[in-house]
């Protein structure tokens, strides 16, 4: 565990999670011949599409110290709406842009009962959850819309001509570089940081604590509409259970890529190897034929594993600390808690 | 303290006996002995769940996990049940079990300090994810549910639902713990006020701990119920069931910010959410609605508890400022 300690105090999770990338790839192509190849890099770049889009907005979030449960039946809700205003005539894309508008929609609303009715985030958003999948239902019943138009789906489907990249790898790339420079090197960035650190002091500061998380929950619903139209045009099918338990898996992907469940912490690098570190054991787990249950498996553990790993290395080292200076009294442990 | 909780049961009760009325208006049928059983066999399982969640809300945190723990323990129940063993052997299995899960839910959060929702959902992870390595395909049908079981679900005494029975019993043992034990006032104490309650010298490890190995324990027995309500069990038993626990809390009046609520007031919460479920059937909606009015009501009722929380607060310092 010291070992640990310092590997976080000094290079960082975020590098870590890199490393275990690198640890994961070399073993994966040890372990099969299929893993490292060019079109089973264009299978897991369309595996993990729609977690990746979704965890750029929500590692925006925890860092900022807000949390957002109800982005996959957003997700879904989204889908759905395209494939019910489509099913009714309206053309394809048409629907997409409904779909968006829908995606808006949703991050307004939990936005609007986070921050201007002052609610907890975990709270409203389980509600949200449940509301947003209830609409899935209300909408499309339990009959999914299958017959999307061919040439929608086949963008969904299919490599970009000439390469192994799938056509979402176009949205995903530049998603990711903008949301990498957002967080790391412009003033909302730094606000994000600051409104995770202490809301109350960044008020005084001057930034619009509220107004700022508000459009970070709209900015979710747009990304999640964007996810939602990726996975639409994947599965060539609109159907209300769409994308159950993406929500946790998105989390955890956050998570375990740094950010602090806590707000405050984290990097956009961890994040983004995370995700894809989450997609290589994913492809490395099926090539072996392990069975498809096995990725609920690893992300619980990994979830698990990234609030775990350092709280217990925090622990060490307060401990060791505490043995060299004067003994602290155990109510500073019990106030980091908070 | 006996007022104050007296006036925060007292509103939502209100509402759950209007609203059934003005639904019994619409639908004579619901307004009847046969309505009654509906609705108290309908929410029998949540009832049961709520006495788990309730211990865990009230200490500020929050036990996501027990949805797949109650589906787990319905499926090891009813396996073991259909390869012959008997039915307290095979209730003893599915309680171990839950403990066993609420126990490492507890490990993790009180003396790992670790946030239980984070916790909590991993937890629902794993426990899922192995339940459908076990169970795969596997279906358990009604005939191999055990007998007292299925028994329980199909008759009644007295007119209500021996599995509402049960699980209102259980809410009367956790609630009086909760009332009158001072390890169960520990609990509130942890709620509302962490630091002082270190101070106080209240062993909040331990206590945290404990109380999340009791909820797990306590959706552990639930599986009983769950494979007796429904006669059947597979992988995907008592999933996202933990939502609407949460949602019958939460209208019940017990605060998701800790501190405060009843096992009493989540119950009638649970029985609000049902009743609203049937009446919506009885009144010819889609059942497709359910999910949204448990979402709704669910936002519905922590908006209300900020605005009057937000609104005592303000008489508080008034009155101090006088």
């Amino acid at each position: 565990m010291n070992f640990l300690t310092r590997i976080r105090s000094s290079i960082g999770w975020d590098k870590g999670v890199g490393a275990l990338l690198v640890l994961t790839i070399v073993i994966g192509s040890l372990v099969t011949p299929d893993f490292a190849t060019t079109s089973n890099l264009g299978f897991v770049v369309q595996d993990i599409g729609e977690i990746m889009i979704i965890a750029l907005p929500m590692t925006f979030l925890i860092i900022a110290g807000e949390i957002d449960l109800s982005v996959a039946s957003a997700l879904s809700l989204v889908s759905s709406s395209i494939g019910y205003s489509f099913a009714h005539g309206v053309p394809f894309g048409w629907a997409l842009v409904i779909g968006i508008l829908v995606g808006l929609a949703t991050g307004a609303l939990n936005g609007f009962l986070v921050n201007y009715l002052g609610l907890q985030s975990l709270a409203v958003t389980i509600g949200t959850m449940g509301l947003f999948r209830g609409l899935c239902f209300v909408l499309l019943g339990s009959n999914p819309v299958n017959q999307l138009p061919d040439f929608w789906t086949g963008l969904g489907i299919n490599n970009i001509p000439g390469t192994f990249l799938p056509w979402s790898f176009l949205l995903i790339a530049p998603l990711v570089i903008i949301a990498l420079i957002l967080l790391h090197f412009t003033r909302i960035g730094r606000w994000t940081f600051a409104a995770g650190i202490s809301s109350e002091a960044a008020n005084f500061a001057g930034i619009p604590v509220k107004r700022f998380k508000f459009f970070m929950y709209v900015a979710t619903g747009f990304m999640v509409s964007l996810a939602a139209i990726v996975y639409t045009l994947r599965f060539a099918s609109a159907s209300p259970d769409s994308a159950m338990g993406y929500e946790l898996t998105t989390i955890a992907a956050v998570l375990f890529g740094g950010v602090s469940i806590a707000g405050g912490f984290g990097t956009m690098w961890g994040v983004i190897f995370s995700v894809i570190e989450l997609g290589a054991i994913r492809s490395v787990l099926q090539l072996v034929n392990f069975s498809s249950n096995a990725l609920q498996i690893v992300s619980g553990s990994l979830l698990l594993f990234s609030v775990a790993v350092p709280k217990v290395a925090e622990m060490l080292k307060a401990r060791r600390e505490t043995r060299v200076k004067t003994p602290t009294p155990s109510l500073t442990s019990s106030r980091s808690v908070e | 303290m006996r007022n104050l909780l007296r006036i925060r049961e007292l509103p939502i009760a209100v509402v759950l006996v209007a609203f059934f009325s003005i639904a019994a208006l619409g639908n004579h049928q619901l307004f009847s002995f046969s309505g009654l059983h509906d609705l108290l066999f309908g929410s029998s399982i949540i009832c049961l769940l709520v006495s788990a969640e309730t211990l865990i809300i009230v200490m500020k945190h929050i036990d996501l996990s027990i949805g797949s723990t109650i589906g787990f323990a319905s499926y090891i129940i009813g396996k073991n049940a259909s390869n012959g063993h008997g039915l307290l052997y095979c209730l003893l299995l599915g309680i171990i079990f839950g403990l066993a899960v609420g126990a490492v839910n507890g490990l993790l959060v009180a003396y790992f300090k670790l946030p239980s929702l984070v916790v909590t959902l991993g937890t629902l992870y794993l426990v899922r994810g192995l339940f459908n390595q076990v169970a795969g395909g596997d279906f358990i049908n009604s005939d191999k549910v055990p007998h007292v079981l299925s028994f329980m679900a199909s008759h009644t005494f007295a007119k209500i639902p021996y599995l509402f029975i049960v699980a209102f019993v259980l809410a009367l043992i956790v609630g009086f713990y909760m009332r009158n034990f001072r390890s169960g006032r520990d609990l509130y104490a942890i709620g509302s006020n962490l630091p002082a309650a270190y101070l106080a010298g209240i062993k909040v490890e331990k206590r945290t701990f404990w109380a999340f190995t009791a909820a797990g324990g306590i959706a552990g027995l639930g599986g009983a119920l769950l494979i007796a309500r429904f006669g059947q069990a597979q992988a995907n038993s008592g999933l996202g069931i933990e939502l609407g626990v949460v949602a019958a809390c939460v209208v019940g009046g017990v605060a998701i910010a800790g501190g405060i609520g009843t096992v009493f007031g989540a119950i009638i919460g649970a029985l609000l959410l049902q009743t609203i479920v049937l009446a919506l059937g009885a009144l010819g909606v889609s059942q497709f609605w359910q999910g949204v009015v448990n979402g709704a009501l669910l936002i519905a009722a922590i908006s209300l508890d900020k605005v009057l929380s937000s609104r005592s607060q303000r008489t508080q310092i008034m009155r101090v400022s006088e």
